[in-house]
């Protein structure tokens, strides 16, 4: 498991806008792209999505396909299952015993491009944002600071279990530990137990450590952000337009 | 799966997950406020939730199967700790892995986080009155609550998208469920009782502190 998401969350070229601009663009777009009741606004949100995180933001193209791609084929798999086997109304094409729905194929494909621009959405969020700065946001709706203060600290232990996790992995591995199905789950929960110990050891000593160094729930960073005015007006003025198209196409099919 | 739910139902199921999610968060409160050190502690296990249920397999139909680490939690944490910790872990997902999603997230924290661990905490907690060993009792537990958790999805996308009805759209989602979760959820079960079993052999001191973590804030009350 590779986390280089957060890597390009930090090395990216909207990295100056302030994160509430990027927060509010990215659920906003996503809220409408479900809302709309045609395929063309999602698909719509789609392409414009992956033109904002590829060509401005400047995510190497490889690699927001390879992001993109998980979602992309469950998508698809929702599509050839709904129309496969949810529906009520047989059409003329199929083969075997299978038929194609023409509703099963209509919601699939309804889902389908829900799910792309959705998923667009959150790669902007993911690819543009660090997360740290989106929990920071958390605090203006109320959220009590020690939940974030947790969330902040997992994220924190994540990448150390990893790379933690991948060492232990390598050498059971090397020692023929995922050899069998049996040995196998014994190799996993001795990873996961010793894991969990290494873990919690480790961050009792972390938590300790921060004590030590005048730790009070926060950990303060620097950040230069560009003023608002004019990415807020950009956010407020590209909503409208989207809620405007979702009107105006909610009666078009596609299929 | 994001965008796959409609919004009506996506509403809902925030809904449905919002108390259970601010009543964890009272609790986790008081816990942190007697004992600041628990603040790691939590933190520690939601990371190790965040891996274990990054496990992805592939499945279709909008959803994916996964093991969900919450009978684990649910036993060392009791339920309504786990639920906060599941709603985090998935947001996490969400953005780092691109798995679940933020529309969905309601949802998912119902069957993940809600359901899944309520079930293996009580399995639990039954086994136990029952006088079953510990590792059985963990086994079904662990089982149990992510058999539960794919129930529960199964019903959440049928009830979205209930065609021909709604018994038949659910069935139809929980075969398509059951050829890799039953497996995985035994897979999880024993992954489990090792788990748990080392732990409480290795440092039985952590087990006590759990419990306090656990039973703290009741006694105050």
């Amino acid at each position: 498991m590779n986390i280089s998401t957060d890597f390009y969350a930090h090395h990216n070229k909207l990295n100056r806008i302030p994160p509430m601009v990027k927060l509010s663009w990215g659920i906003l777009t996503m809220l409408f792209s479900l809302l709309s009741p045609s395929p063309i606004i999602p698909i719509i949100v789609a392409v414009v999505m992956s033109f904002i995180i590829v060509l401005i933001a400047g995510i190497p193209s490889r690699y927001y396909l390879k992001f993109i791609s998980v979602p992309f084929t469950f998508g698809f798999l929702t599509l050839v299952l709904m129309a496969l086997f949810f529906g009520v109304k047989p059409s003329s094409v199929g083969f075997y015993w299978f038929r194609v729905y023409l509703d099963g194929l209509h919601t699939g494909f309804l889902a389908f491009s829900r799910i792309i621009g959705g998923f667009t959405c959150l790669a902007f969020l993911s690819l543009t944002t660090p997360v740290n700065e989106i929990f920071k946001q958390l605090e203006k709706i109320k959220m009590p600071r020690i939940i974030i203060e947790i969330a902040l600290l997992m994220y924190r232990m994540i990448f150390i279990f990893l790379e933690e996790a991948s060492t232990m992995y390598n050498a059971q591995e090397t020692r023929l530990g995922y050899n069998s199905i049996r040995s196998s789950i014994k190799s996993l929960g001795l990873l996961a137990s010793n894991l969990f110990i290494r873990s919690w050891l480790q961050g009792e000593r972390v938590y300790q450590a921060m004590e030590t160094r005048c730790y009070n729930g926060e950990i303060p960073t620097m950040k230069i952000h560009e003023t608002d005015n004019k990415w807020i007006i950009l956010v407020i003025a590209f909503e409208i337009t989207l809620i405007i198209g979702v009107y105006f196409t909610r009666t078009i099919k596609i299929i | 799966m994001e965008g796959f739910l409609p919004w009506q139902w996506c509403i809902l199921w925030y809904a449905i997950s919002l108390p259970v999610i601010i009543y964890g968060i009272i609790r986790i409160m008081k816990v942190a406020d007697e004992l600041p050190e628990s603040k790691p502690l939590l933190a520690v296990s939601g990371a190790f939730i965040f891996i274990l249920s990054s496990l992805k397999m592939p499945s279709v139909t909008g959803s994916c199967s996964h093991p969900t680490g919450n009978g684990l939690g649910a036993i060392l944490f009791g339920p309504w700790i786990t639920t906060v910790m599941a709603a985090i872990v998935l947001i996490f997902q969400a953005l780092l892995l691109a798995h679940g999603g933020l529309t969905t997230l309601g949802a998912n924290t119902f069957s993940m986080g809600i359901i899944g661990p309520i079930f293996a905490w009580l399995t639990y907690k039954g086994s136990i009155k029952l006088n079953l060993p510990i590792s059985i009792a963990v086994f079904l537990a662990a089982f149990l609550g992510d058999i539960m958790t794919y129930v529960t999805t199964s019903f959440q996308l049928a009830l979205a998208f209930p065609t021909p009805n709604l018994i038949a759209a659910a069935s139809k989602f929980m075969l398509i469920f059951a050829y890799t979760q039953v497996p995985l959820g035994v897979a999880e079960g024993l992954l489990t009782i090792v788990v748990f079993e080392n732990i409480l052999k290795l440092k039985p001191d952590i087990t006590e502190k759990l419990n306090l973590l656990i039973r703290k804030p009741t006694s105050t009350r």
